[in-house]
């Protein structure tokens, strides 16, 4: 039960990275260096925490919280950060590159201490005693991918329409976009207001597998470590930010053999990490690779060239 | 009025100097390569951490060098400037592994906020590794005869506040005299308009990138230093919040501007220092909260240049 439980609940830490990796690549993969996720993460935390210990008409005190009342802290805690997420969105996203990032980490930070200050909100102690939906890492795990899915195929639609060609169209040349016709503040706002709120969904899934909340949940350096999941993974098609999400979530616990050394390693791996691929691991032209040469797997069984899905391709 | 307010503003002119110090060594780096350096709050632990080696502090009982001393204690006047040479070192290390490759490869220089927050990563946990994540103090003694606090104008005066502000001071007027007033320092605007041009008319741009990353790191080790002396080493982990508030100290006087830091820098320890007791646990708020606001009502900052657009 032991290596079981445990193996449950690093996947379940997982699925929470690459969820979190999604809503850092959305305003990238339109060109925005926003490093804002970890306060809509922390915004939806709170939430969670704060409606399912004190409303007790949500079923805080039965055996098991129901499910439906998760889904009602994750419509409200979207709505909380989708709201703020409009207005702050409208301010800053007239901000480019590292300021843009700068304004996002300031706003984190702002969030951050407010929450440590204001006992209400679980001040420097936080919240303890989240009821719990599942009654093992499991249940959890099986949830978050479900809603992982879920998102994976809204990104994937996302990719083939027209709003997402209009946000790959501004991260490539935002004048030149808006010289096409596209409304390229609305598109940007749109990818900052959907980000938001995949952190908060996000954050009430965590709230309740924690089983306690913080304010130290949604610090800078959260900012810092899901956005090395998007560049590690690979910041040009939605695959990417997702493999880095679950590898870098996963390599901490997977080094824990090493003991005091592995955040010396993990470390490492983040310095050498662009440097070795600085597209990313995931890339659209290794996808493609690797589905050309599964097809020729498929073909001819044993015959293919599968040394074609290792090539880096263009850069 | 009188002495406490005397007392209120040397607390947010030392403050800010320390803030000043850090922010200068994000802009020097930020001016040759436009990028920001996120392993620069562990240099400026390092500068600590050296201090209170060198002047003869003996490591905790944590830690692999559980109980390490070194043979010498210096003075504290000779221990911070050979800090600051230490911490300069490993700014350059960290030039060396974390920012010269992706140049040499013509990555994305914004990648360079991942690599050097590796490198940031790296170095925290090794200070934690080899001396354990106990606080350590530089006992106030160490300024030799000078006393503790002095009477000024009526108000108690910590020695290490005045120094801290003597020491910053002196930095920053040296760094625009080098800068504005030097063949070298012209050669380091000359990288920081246009590197390529730079290195057409003879200007060694990797050798400036160097000077700038060795300089940021010397005068981060000094302030940490100064910081351990006049606060003291909270953990392996204390530079990350000075190196948080010198970015927004950097953003509010202006990317890349020299002055601008060090006004940022005052303003923002001024504000700080103004802050009541009662509201103290909001006091970080109050810089990321005038960082906000400047950034939208004018991004390039206070004394920064506007913000070129592209046409």
């Amino acid at each position: 039960m032991g290596a079981a439980f445990h193996d449950a609940s690093l996947l379940q830490q997982m699925l929470i990275g690459a969820l979190l990796g999604l809503s850092v690549y959305l305003p990238l993969s339109c060109g925005q260096l926003s490093l804002a996720t970890p306060g809509f993460y922390a915004i939806g935390g709170t939430t969670a925490a704060l409606l399912s210990t004190r409303v007790p008409a949500l079923g805080g005190g039965d055996p098991t919280y129901p499910l439906s009342s998760v889904m009602l802290e994750m419509a409200v805690a979207a709505l909380v950060s989708g709201l703020l997420a409009l207005g702050i969105g409208k301010l800053v996203l007239r901000l480019r590159g590292i300021y843009l990032a700068i304004a996002t980490i300031a706003l984190v930070e702002i969030l951050r201490v407010t929450t440590l200050n204001q006992e209400a909100l679980g001040g420097a102690v936080g919240i303890f005693g989240i009821p719990q939906p599942f009654n093992n890492p499991g249940g959890y795990a099986a949830f978050t991918l479900v809603v992982l899915a879920l998102i994976c195929w809204l990104f994937a639609r996302l990719e083939d329409n027209r709003t997402g060609r209009a946000m790959a169209a501004i991260r490539d040349d935002e004048l030149a976009a808006a010289c096409q016709g596209i409304d390229t503040a609305q598109t940007k706002l749109l990818a900052f207001v959907f980000s938001a709120l995949v952190a908060a969904i996000t954050g009430v899934i965590s709230a309740h597998f924690f089983n306690s909340w913080n304010a130290r949940l949604g610090n800078f350096d959260a900012s810092i470590t899901t956005r090395a999941f998007v560049v590690f993974g690979g910041s040009r098609t939605w695959l990417g930010p997702v493999v880095g999400g679950l590898l870098l979530t996963a390599l901490p616990e997977l080094l824990r053999p090493v003991g005091d050394l592995r955040l010396i390693v993990f470390g490492l791996v983040i310095l050498v990490g662009p440097l070795l691929a600085p597209q990313g691991l995931v890339t659209p032209e290794r996808l493609q690779g690797l589905g050309r040469s599964l097809q020729g797997l498929r073909r001819a069984p044993g015959g293919g060239e599968p040394t074609e899905a290792l090539d880096p391709g263009p850069r | 009025m009188g002495s406490d307010f005397i007392q209120l503003l040397l607390n947010g002119l030392s403050l800010g100097a320390v803030y000043a110090l850090f922010a200068l060594g994000y802009t020097l780096v930020f001016s040759v390569l436009g990028v920001i350096n996120f392993a620069h709050g562990a240099v400026f632990t390092l500068g600590a951490y050296f201090t209170y080696l060198l002047i003869g502090g003996a490591v905790g009982a944590n830690g692999l060098l559980a109980g390490f001393q070194l043979p010498i204690a210096l003075p504290f006047w000779l221990a911070l400037p050979l800090a600051g040479l230490g911490a300069a070192t490993v700014a350059l290390l960290i030039e060396r592994l974390a920012f010269r490759p992706l140049r040499e490869r013509n990555a994305d220089p914004l990648l360079a906020l991942i690599t050097s927050l590796g490198a940031g990563v790296v170095l925290v946990n090794l200070i934690q590794l080899l001396v354990g994540a106990e606080s350590y103090a530089i006992p106030s003694g160490s300024l030799g005869g000078l006393p503790v606090a002095i009477q000024l104008f009526g108000a108690q005066v910590r020695t290490v506040q005045l120094l801290l502000l003597l020491v910053a001071t002196v930095l920053l007027a040296a760094l625009s005299l080098w800068i504005d007033g030097t063949r070298s320092g012209k050669a380091l605007r000359a990288v920081s308009e246009d590197p390529t041009t730079a290195q057409l008319l003879g200007i060694n741009s990797h050798r400036m990138v160097q000077i700038a990353f060795g300089l940021s790191g010397f005068l981060a080790g000094l302030a940490g230093g100064l910081v351990g002396l006049s606060v003291s080493l909270a953990g392996p982990y204390f530079g990350i919040g000075y190196g948080l508030k010198g970015l927004g100290v950097l953003v509010l006087g202006g990317l890349g501007s020299v002055p601008g830091a060090v006004l940022g820098g005052l303003l923002i320890g001024l504000a700080e220092a103004c802050v009541p007791a009662a509201w103290s646990g909001y006091r970080e708020v109050v810089a990321y909260g005038v960082l906000f606001v400047v950034l939208l009502v004018r991004p390039q900052g206070l004394l920064g240049k506007p913000l070129a657009t592209k046409v």
